[in-house]
């Protein structure tokens, strides 16, 4: 035989035999997934674990603890040297050599999300760090682990308090680029669902592509979240908090579930206070009132839930109603909050001292009303007076009568406290002051944008400016 | 010289003939072409091109490594085993040339197979770059396809500042002489503090002399590089700070809010420099907690110093350095030791190098068994007296060869000099591999070739 032809015949034996080793393949993964004797017991990967993962699971075994600490040992160096361009590589490696232990996801995703993304001065960069911390638990950690609640919780939190909360100095850039991105695939309002359901045109069945595929959203699943304790504005993250923690209820384990029904009830409260997504670019959000039913219907569901921590629910559940009660009233729906204030000392008795309304909502703007300054409470009346007036130039008329009627009270307050002294400490009457602000705001050189000044110069029904007016 | 090089020849014709050449010029070709498939970067064109030039010549670094090592263990412990240096050694060719002839073979060998695989990198990464968004190439040619040289302020002197206020503390106050260490040492502690702290509200400045590269950078972009601490830290992780760079006509103050306990690389606009070439960056401390920049590290500037071209293939060189000490190891394990004894000896040697972070980390703590963290004292006693010194020298000769960092200076658009190219070859080259080059001549040359044969 040729050296040529005993070649041919190598290949063509290494062919015939990589096919008939194939039959067996499925008895040999069989075994090796044994209970008992298997070689990839304990290591719950599923069935969607890829080549890699299944290589460094199974046969590195024992090697992979070490591995992975020479690769957190080099992450931490590189972090300390300020160099992070390993660390997204760094921990795909580290979480695949320990894929089932929970807190090596938690601890990579919240190091990209929380440590690695503040030390950049640029918004855009620490949101690509944020959204590296947010993929790898979503896309890779819930992948692996499907039914560790503490995974979805981290995600939710990431949605919740990275995204949701403004102690990040970048926080409004992650909140616009978010909306961004979910208005491109779920369009700007309230989701299409038939759509989603159903995609019948191509940019439809794009887009449900995208949400499934790279945010890892099932449009159902989303329709049942937001019928349940919607309507949600899907552009903000609380929405896609309330989602994943959602998710995380009916997938999990049934042990650390307090710690998602947390999320649902801090987002749906803050649903209520900024959930209404006025314009993208720029970003903009005010309250969302309407939202206050469902928000409660939501943390009496989670008392009704949990068998654990009611007691932590219920001390959540009376702060929201008593802060709803306020928000109500300064936003002039006194019926609303009428209503919420006979429910909250309803259900908690004790919870509110003041024997009425208005009382209760004065003392939340002002603290305890005993040790008033005269200066003290000329600068809320004020200030309170000011917000009034810029809620007019914003179109939020309710918002401004709430702002002015807290004013009007707390200044009758005032006098009568001070009744029989007005020579020493008479403060000037509330029109006086409402019109030196209104002077302010309307002054051409320093004051408010001229749209805004237009504004409300119509609302209080003023005459438009002179010709010579300064620009 | 001839009969050198005629040894080297063999030595790459061996290594054509076993095919090793062309299987390893195909799987460093695989690698460069592999890995920007596999690698997960962090979302940025910059990031990706770090990681890629890091991963890359980090793979090729390895892998010339171990077939380094390998084909000089291989190729002198086999060929005496197999006999067949009996045939060579007959010949008018010393001991030394052959030992000497091999070393040179693998070292152009090496030098061909690091400049494929090199070449292949560079084009990889600037063909890539050539497709990415012309402002995201500015970003390249900033920061990473550069070769960036740096500046530190003028170091204070901490000593002697100390020592003017210990002796003014003297004159004034009756100190006890037992106290005068003491005394030192917080004098010592308030200077450090003063030249480091920047308490909240104050202005501090910092003044980088360029003297006459200040002409050859007109025009060009310079990088701020800066570390501080703070001492207290706050809920959003970040710092504000006023940051001008450059004199009132030629800079002006930028707030910054910026993270404590890291490096960060701002870019200063060009001709910030006073007329007499000297660079004033000035901060001021916006918080209420005070920050500390480190003498050391705090303050930094990047100027460019020269194209990315010459700089990677003088990264190359420093690569070729260390693998021509692995061939020198080898070779010396090969000159008294069999085949697989000199493998296994070798990846021993190189992998105690490797590990000069425990070695540090013992020489640092002064013990091998670690820290009692509340005496502060180690724990070895007699064995610390005898190890910690070892590690110590060991750690000395170590860093003879792990100074040098071409992979991180690449990737992150710093400058290799031509000294530190020169310094590499003659500590690593020279020095090293003139050590382990002696021993194995030293031991060839005494090795009796006939009795090896019993081992084949």
């Amino acid at each position: 035989m040729s050296r040529r032809s005993y070649k041919a015949a190598l290949l063509a034996a290494a062919v015939v035999l990589l096919v008939f080793v194939s039959f067996f393949q499925k008895a040999l993964n069989r075994e090796r997934s044994d209970p008992q004797l298997g070689l990839t017991r304990g290591v719950g990967l599923g069935s969607n674990a890829p080549p890699v993962l299944a290589f460094t699971t199974v046969a590195l075994g024992g090697f992979r603890g070490l591995i992975a600490n020479a690769l957190w040992i080099r992450a931490n160096d590189l972090q300390q040297d300020g160099k992070y361009f390993e660390m997204v590589q760094l921990a795909d490696w580290i979480t695949k050599m320990e894929p089932t232990l929970t807190q090596v996801w938690l601890v990579q995703a919240w190091n990209m999300a929380y440590n690695i993304s503040v030390k950049f001065p640029n918004p855009y960069d620490r949101w690509r760090w944020v959204q590296r911390g947010i993929e790898l638990l979503r896309d890779d950690g819930l992948r692996y682990n499907p039914r560790e609640a503490l995974m979805y919780r981290e995600l939710a939190w990431f949605f919740q308090h990275k995204m949701g909360q403004n102690l990040d100095d970048a926080h409004m850039i992650y909140k616009q680029e978010w909306a961004k991105e979910m208005q491109a695939v779920l369009g700007s309002g309230r989701p299409d669902y038939k759509e989603l359901l159903n995609p019948t045109t191509e940019d439809a069945k794009h887009r449900v592509e995208k949400l499934k595929n790279q945010y890892k959203m099932d449009p159902a699943r989303m329709k049942q979240v937001d019928d349940q304790l919607g309507p949600l504005e899907w552009r903000l993250p609380e929405a896609h908090a309330i989602y994943w923690a959602s998710v995380g209820l009916s997938e999990s384990k049934k042990s650390e579930l307090i710690t998602l029904r947390r999320v649902i009830y801090q987002s749906m409260h803050m649903m209520v206070l900024r959930g209404r997504l006025l314009s993208v670019e720029p970003l903009r959000f005010g309250p969302d009132l309407a939202k206050a039913e469902q928000a409660n219907a939501a943390y009496e569901q989670m008392i009704r839930d949990d068998t654990e921590q009611k007691d932590a629910i219920k001390r959540a559940h009376r702060n929201y109603l008593k802060e709803l009660v306020f928000l109500l009233y300064s936003h002039n729906r006194m019926a609303d909050a009428g209503r919420w204030f006979k429910y909250v000392r309803e259900t908690y008795p004790g919870s509110i001292p003041e024997p009425n309304l208005d009382d209760y909502a004065l003392k939340r703007i002002t603290g305890e009303m005993t040790g008033m300054t005269y200066d003290r409470t000329k600068t809320i009346i004020n200030g309170l007076l000011s917000q009034s007036l810029l809620s007019l130039a914003a179109d939020e008329d309710d918002r401004a009568t709430g702002f002015e009627l807290f004013a009007r009270r707390l200044w009758s307050n005032y006098a009568d406290s001070t009744k029989g002294q007005e020579r020493r400490l008479g403060m000037p009457q509330i029109e006086e002051m409402k019109r030196t602000l209104v002077n302010d705001f309307l002054n051409p050189t320093n004051g408010l944008p001229p749209e805004a000044a237009a504004r409300l110069r119509t609302k209080l029904g003023l005459a438009a400016p002179g010709p010579n007016a300064q620009k | 010289m001839n009969r050198l090089f005629a040894i080297a020849k063999l030595t790459w014709k061996a290594a054509f003939r076993f095919r090793l050449f062309w299987v390893m010029a195909g799987l460093l070709l695989l690698c460069v072409v592999a890995l920007p498939l596999l690698l997960k970067d962090d979302g940025s064109a910059r990031g990706f091109t770090q990681i890629l030039l890091t991963y890359t010549l980090s793979v090729i670094t390895v892998l010339l490594g171990f077939s380094t090592l390998w084909l000089a263990c291989g190729t002198l412990a086999r060929d005496i085993e197999e006999a067949q240096m009996q045939v060579v050694a007959v010949k008018p060719v010393a001991r030394w040339q052959i030992w000497l002839g091999k070393w040179l073979g693998l070292f152009a060998l090496n030098a061909a197979l690091l400049a494929v695989a090199g070449t292949s990198v560079y084009v990889l990464i600037q063909y890539r770059a050539k497709r990415l968004p012309p402002e995201q190439q500015q970003v390249l040619r900033n920061e990473i396809f550069v070769a960036r040289g740096s500046l530190k302020p003028h170091a204070p002197n901490i000593e002697e500042n100390a020592e003017a206020l210990f002796q003014e503390a003297v004159k004034k106050n009756n100190v006890p002489p037992e106290e005068f260490e003491k005394l030192r040492g917080q004098l010592r502690e308030r200077v450090t503090a003063y030249e480091q702290i920047v308490p909240p509200g104050y202005r501090r400045e910092w003044i980088v002399d360029f003297g006459l590269r200040a002409k050859l950078l007109r025009d060009q972009p310079l990088f701020l590089r800066t570390k501080f601490f703070a001492a207290q830290t706050n809920a959003s992780g970040t710092y504000l700070g006023l940051w001008q760079a450059g004199n009132s006509q030629t800079g002006v103050p930028v707030p910054l809010s910026l993270a404590a306990d890291t490096f960060h690389e701002l870019q200063i606009g060009p001709n910030r420099f006073d007329a007499d070439g000297k660079l004033r960056i000035s901060f001021i401390n916006r918080n209420e907690t005070a920050l500390l920049f480190p003498i050391d590290e705090g303050i930094e500037v990047l100027y460019r110093e020269g194209g990315f071209g010459f700089n990677f293939v003088r990264g190359l060189m420093v690569i070729l350095c260390w693998l021509g000490l692995i061939a020198a190891v080898g070779l010396a394990a090969a000159s008294f030791l069999s085949f697989p004894v000199a493998a296994f000896f070798s990846a021993s040697l190189l992998v105690m190098g490797l590990s000069s972070g425990t070695l540090s980390t013992v020489v640092a703590e002064g013990s091998v068994l670690g820290l009692n963290h509340e005496t502060g004292a180690g724990g070895g006693g007699l064995l610390d007296a005898i190890v910690v010194p070892c590690f110590k020298a060991l750690l000395r000769i170590v860093m003879l060869v792990e100074q040098f960092s071409p992979v991180d200076s690449l990737s992150t658009g710093r400058s290799i000099s031509g000294g530190q190219l020169l310094r590499a070859f003659a500590q690593i080259v020279l020095l090293l591999g003139g050590f382990f080059a002696a021993i194995g001549i030293f031991t060839f040359n005494r090795r009796e070739l006939a009795t090896a044969q019993g081992n084949s």
